[in-house]
């Protein structure tokens, strides 16, 4: 049906599409230009029987659309994830050569199978188009009449701020977050012990989530008595480009909340907020912990938390700002320097292997949250579209913009034992911990316990199925002991 | 119960027709096995073939094998999900067995008998429900055999299924879903309930949310399950909202309203004790004190049987202490109750606004400068130590006292908190903990008060008049007096740039103080003459003074040390 529709003159990449739909089984493509403006003229679509206008995506659901949740998602099968894959890439490299005319055709084909409230990889490749689209439309003018759709692609503005309690839910719907936080946990307490004050320096993108699971451990866990003085600085980044989740309260009521609740737990708390920029690599915060006069017997604790990879990297600036951070954190000599990311890539500046190393991650994201999130409930509304402007950012932003920077684990571990660090290993009660909480989730999660040849000191890292999701480490300042003496 | 639904009805049916009845009972006496057996399910290696063209397709592959009609629905019957593609597919592992079991039995899951057919269902069949559709009436049945019942009762043509002259050969189900362990014919689940079940579980939306805390299920009988226990093992925050997890019930304990909440609804003499103001000038980060040291607590039991416990909250700084509403009662409910009232000691914080960068505490000037310091730091270390001993033996006093005072709700909160070895919060279930910290707001707006400093000494003052607590709750008159005599003087330390205030608690709630804390401790002496009167009266002067200082003076508190 749909070859009967298009015109002969067609390049040949577009008869690999309709390869693809006829494996896709596709019989009947019910045409939704939604995104399309049906006056283009260049278009295929300028057969008068294809112009009809469709009012409303949502009204027109393809009947003939395999609706299987389980069979459709799966990456194994080599079902209509890969070819959605290949389609999106094959749409990327229409938008990268300014060929509108094909890529306005995938992006036709494409909208008809992404569906914004399908399953997972329909849900995934749907946020996809619209970050391409909206690249497209920022990239050229032959792209103008892709300028309409893209207004509907995901700004800051349409995120959830997050309640504070919305918030501590959010964290755990899966282990994403809560992974890095017990992995952090058990090591922060480990090298604690004995110290009568301790500094957090709290990088988390998660606005503190961390730190009340931290004041009662510390508080039931630690032998010193009494617990440890704790104080925790955090940075304030400018809330206009602060990535998701973003939290509906400020810090400092969020610090209040904090402090009061570590006076439950008979812990003596400070909370102090820096503002600082990842653009310059966080200069004014490293700028404050260089005078912060010294305190004796106070450990330092550095807890990143998937907020080093919003810091520059060298595909960006020519001023290498994560090493040099690095190593100013080096120099302050912390006690331990806790380090947890996602485990991607997507510092590329290789468009097209950065979308593919994208898609190969997000996906993750997408798939669990049908394990644990209803169809259409406002919860997930909030979850999808952070990962959405996670995709957008990506896909549709260069530059300064593009803040999403991404790196493996390998390349992280490198910096570190650059900046003169070396791997702390976790104790085993919290290998214990981790596994414990995966259990409660769904079944795919799991944990790996990674050991690199390097330095023999295990990580650990966070799987969905099998697939590296986030990694958490943990470092301490090579002859720390000696830098103590000092 | 469909089957029980439709054999009713087929009985009303059979009194009219006596043959038909003794038709049925012979079905019934002979193939009752059949009616719970799912005929839907491919039997013939014609439905091996998983084709895509049988998406569009509204008929359902019957069982070839049965002589009986299978009736299809048509496509028009709407909002079934019968009429979706299914797709079958089905493996036989081995040829028929010559020799199948005698008896029934489930297999093992995950242990297929290897004689048996491996049938793969697609989802969609696996998730399908009432599949079979009557015409007539579009109602929906589980298995075939009790629609055709059904249908009986239509007067429509029917035909219970006959048990085959073959031996039924055992099937063995696979997940489809190709990551699964149980999506490998040798990890076969034994049955169809259990893979739908498993299905559901593990790969399928969990549309079932417990509505008392956030858990969902997949499986409705799951969720059945878990709503019978809901609340009894998990741990539930005063807020209402139940945890599984300790983790995340601690992550939403410290953010939720109800930590601060409790103190507001908390009719609590509020007394304000007056700290040194001490401010100073850290070379580097200026760090705000918050947090208070050590709470100390008191129990405090009202002779009114119905009352219980009238927990007075903990106020520490502006900040509830209290770990536990529900010990709360209502005061318009609990008109006789006493209050005994501790005193907290906590560190003490003042901010000048005009002075908004030079903004410390004692711990921070202990941190920062210590020789200056020297005394400040030596009180406030003595008064840690001595705290911790002293919640520890009220624990213990009030576990020996008290124990049918015990509540199943509180017994919760105690579970939890039993770990607490410092913060001692099982003791704020069992004891009621009564922490007062006054926090005042200067008529000046530019100076901010809060919190009290206690020594050491006045630590030990409390603890002498703890016991004298309990002697007025036998003593009932209602007279403060007592009450007062319990405050402890409150000694402030003073920091460098601070001043000292001493207050002294006095009778009958007069309290000597400094002349700018005096409009203060009036609003406060309000308080405690309507605490005198009544709960009604008490509670809302005790909301009011504390909202006061708990929610207003937030961000006030907060910006001086805000941006470093």
């Amino acid at each position: 049906m749909s070859r009967l529709f298009l015109p002969s003159c067609l390049q040949h990449s577009l008869i690999l599409f309709l390869c693809f739909l006829q494996k896709l089984s596709f019989a009947f493509i019910i045409i939704r230009i939604a995104c399309l403006p049906s006056s283009s003229s260049s278009s295929v679509f300028s057969h008068s029987h294809l112009q009809r206008p469709i009012m409303n995506t949502t009204q027109i659901i393809n009947p003939t659309r395999p609706i299987w949740p389980g069979f459709s998602s799966s990456k194994s099968l080599c079902g209509d994830a890969n070819c959605m894959e290949q389609l999106l890439l094959h749409c990327a490299k229409a938008i990268e050569s300014n060929d509108a005319t094909l890529a306005q055709q995938i992006i036709w084909v494409l909208n008809n199978l992404a569906s914004p409230d399908g399953d997972s990889t329909q849900r995934l490749a749907s946020s996809f188009l619209r970050a391409l689209i909206s690249r497209a439309a920022s990239k050229s003018p032959a792209f103008a009449f892709l300028s309409l759709a893209a207004t509907a692609s995901v700004s800051q503005k349409m995120l959830h701020r997050f309640s504070v309690i919305e918030l501590a839910e959010f964290v755990d719907l899966t282990p994403w977050h809560r992974f890095g936080f017990i992995a952090a946990n058990a090591a922060i307490l480990d090298a604690v012990e004995g110290y009568s004050s301790v500094h957090i320096v709290d990088l988390s993108l998660t606005h503190c989530m961390q730190i009340p699971t931290l004041i009662d451990s510390m508080a039931n866990k630690l032998h010193k008595q009494p617990p440890p003085l704790l104080k925790l600085t955090v940075i304030a980044s400018d809330a206009e480009s602060h990535p998701p989740p973003l939290l509906g309260i400020s810090y400092e009521e969020l610090g209040s909340k904090l402090v009061n609740f570590a006076t439950t737990r008979n812990i003596a708390m400070e909370f102090r907020i820096i503002s600082s920029s990842y653009s310059d690599g966080l200069s004014s915060l490293i700028e404050q912990l260089r005078i912060d006069p010294f305190v004796f017997n106070e450990a330092l604790v550095v807890n990143c938390h998937m907020m080093l990879h919003y810091i520059p990297d060298e595909t960006l600036t020519s001023n290498p700002l994560r090493s040099v951070l690095l190593k100013e954190l080096r120099d302050l000599n912390p006690t331990i320097v806790t380090l947890i990311d996602e485990d991607s890539d997507f510092t590329s500046t290789n468009f097209i292997s950065r979308l593919r190393s994208l898609y190969n991650y997000m996906w993750i994201p997408y798939e669990t949250a049908d394990m644990f999130l209803t169809r259409g409930s406002e919860h997930r509304q909030w979850y999808e579209a952070d990962i959405s402007w996670k995709i957008d950012n990506i896909v549709a932003k260069e530059g300064a913009e593009r803040v999403e920077r991404l790196e493996l684990k390998s390349r992280w571990f490198e910096r570190m034992r650059e900046a003169k660090f070396a791997g702390v290993g976790f104790g085993e009660r919290a290998g214990t911990e981790v596994k414990t909480m995966l259990e409660e989730h769904a079944t795919g999660w799991g944990m790996k316990e990674d050991v690199e040849d390097d330095d023999d000191v295990e990580r650990f890292v966070l799987t969905w199925k099998g697939h590296s999701v986030v990694f958490a480490s943990a470092w301490a300042p090579i002859n720390g002991v000696a830098a103590d003496l000092i | 119960m469909d089957f029980s639904c439709s054999y009713n009805s087929s009985l009303r049916f059979l009194i009219k027709r006596l043959v038909d009845f003794f038709h049925y009972l012979f079905f019934l006496t002979f193939f009752s096995y059949e009616l719970f057996v799912d005929y839907s399910l491919p039997r013939k290696e014609e439905d091996l073939k998983m084709s895509s063209s049988s998406y569009n397709t509204s008929v359902i592959p019957s069982s070839s094998s049965s002589a009986q009609p299978f009736f299809i629905t048509s496509s028009g019957t709407g909002d079934n999900d019968f009429n979706r593609k299914d797709t079958f597919m089905s493996m036989i592992q081995q040829p028929n067995s010559s020799a199948p079991p005698p008896k029934k039995r489930r297999n093992q899951p995950g242990n297929p008998n290897p004689d048996a057919e491996v049938v793969a269902l697609s989802p969609k069949t696996l998730m399908a429900t009432n599949r079979f559709i009557c015409d007539v009436c579009n109602k929906g049945f589980q298995r075939e055999q009790n629609l055709q019942l059904h249908r009986r009762g239509h007067n429509l043509p029917w035909k219970l299924k006959q048990k085959s002259t073959k031996e039924v050969k055992r099937k063995v189900y696979l997940c489809p879903e190709p990551t699964c362990v149980h999506h490998d014919p040798s990890r076969a689940l034994g049955d169809l309930t259990g893979i739908k079940k498993h299905y559901y579980r593990k790969h399928g939306e969990k549309k079932w949310k417990c509505e008392k805390c956030s858990k969902r299920y997949a499986v409705q009988s799951d969720w059945k399950a878990h709503s019978k226990t809901c609340g009894t093992k998990e741990y539930r925050c005063d807020c209402g909202t139940i945890f599984s997890r300790r983790d995340s019930y601690i992550t939403h304990r410290a953010f939720c309203d109800a930590l601060i909440q409790e103190t507001a609804r908390n009719p609590t003499v509020s007394f304000t004790s007056m700290a040194a103001a001490s401010s100073g000038v850290g070379s580097g980060g200026i760090y705000g004190r918050l947090g208070g040291g050590s709470a100390l607590s008191h129990h405090h039991l009202s002779d009114h049987p119905s009352s219980g416990f009238s927990p007075l909250a903990g106020y520490n700084l502006n900040i509830a202490t209290s770990e536990n509403r529900r010990d709360f009662l209502p005061q318009s409910s609990n008109p006789n109750f006493l209050i005994q009232c501790a005193s907290s000691q906590g560190m003490s914080t003042t901010m000048p606004n005009n002075n908004d960068q030079s903004f410390m505490n004692q711990h921070g000037l202990i941190q920062f400068d210590p020789v200056d310091n020297i005394n400040l730091k030596n009180s406030n270390t003595n008064n840690s130590f001595f705290n911790l001993g002293f919640f520890q033996e009220n624990t213990k006093n009030s576990e020996t006292t008290f124990p049918s005072l015990y509540s199943t709700d509180v017994l919760v909160h105690h579970r939890e908190e039993n770990l607490n070895t410092g913060s001692n919060v099982s003791a704020t279930a069992l004891l009621q903990k009564a922490t007062q910290m006054g926090s005042v707001t200067s008529n000046d707006p530019s100076a901010l008060f809060r919190g009290l400093a206690s020594s050491s000494n006045s630590s030990s003052v409390i603890a002498n008049h703890f016991g004298g607590g309990r002697i007025m709750e036998n003593d009932n008159n209602g007279n403060l007096q007592g009450l007062m005599n319990s405050l402890a003087a409150v000694n402030g330390g003073g920091g460098s740039g601070g001043s000292i205030f001493d207050v002294q608690f006095g009778d009958n709630g007069n309290m000597s103080g400094s002349d700018k804390l005096t409009l203060d401790f009036l609003g406060v002496g309000g308080m405690v003459r309507n605490v005198n009167r009544g709960g009604g009266g008490g509670r809302g002067s005790g909301r009011g003074g504390v909202s006061l200082d708990g929610e207003v003076k937030f961000p006030e508190q907060n910006h001086p040390f805000g941006r470093g």
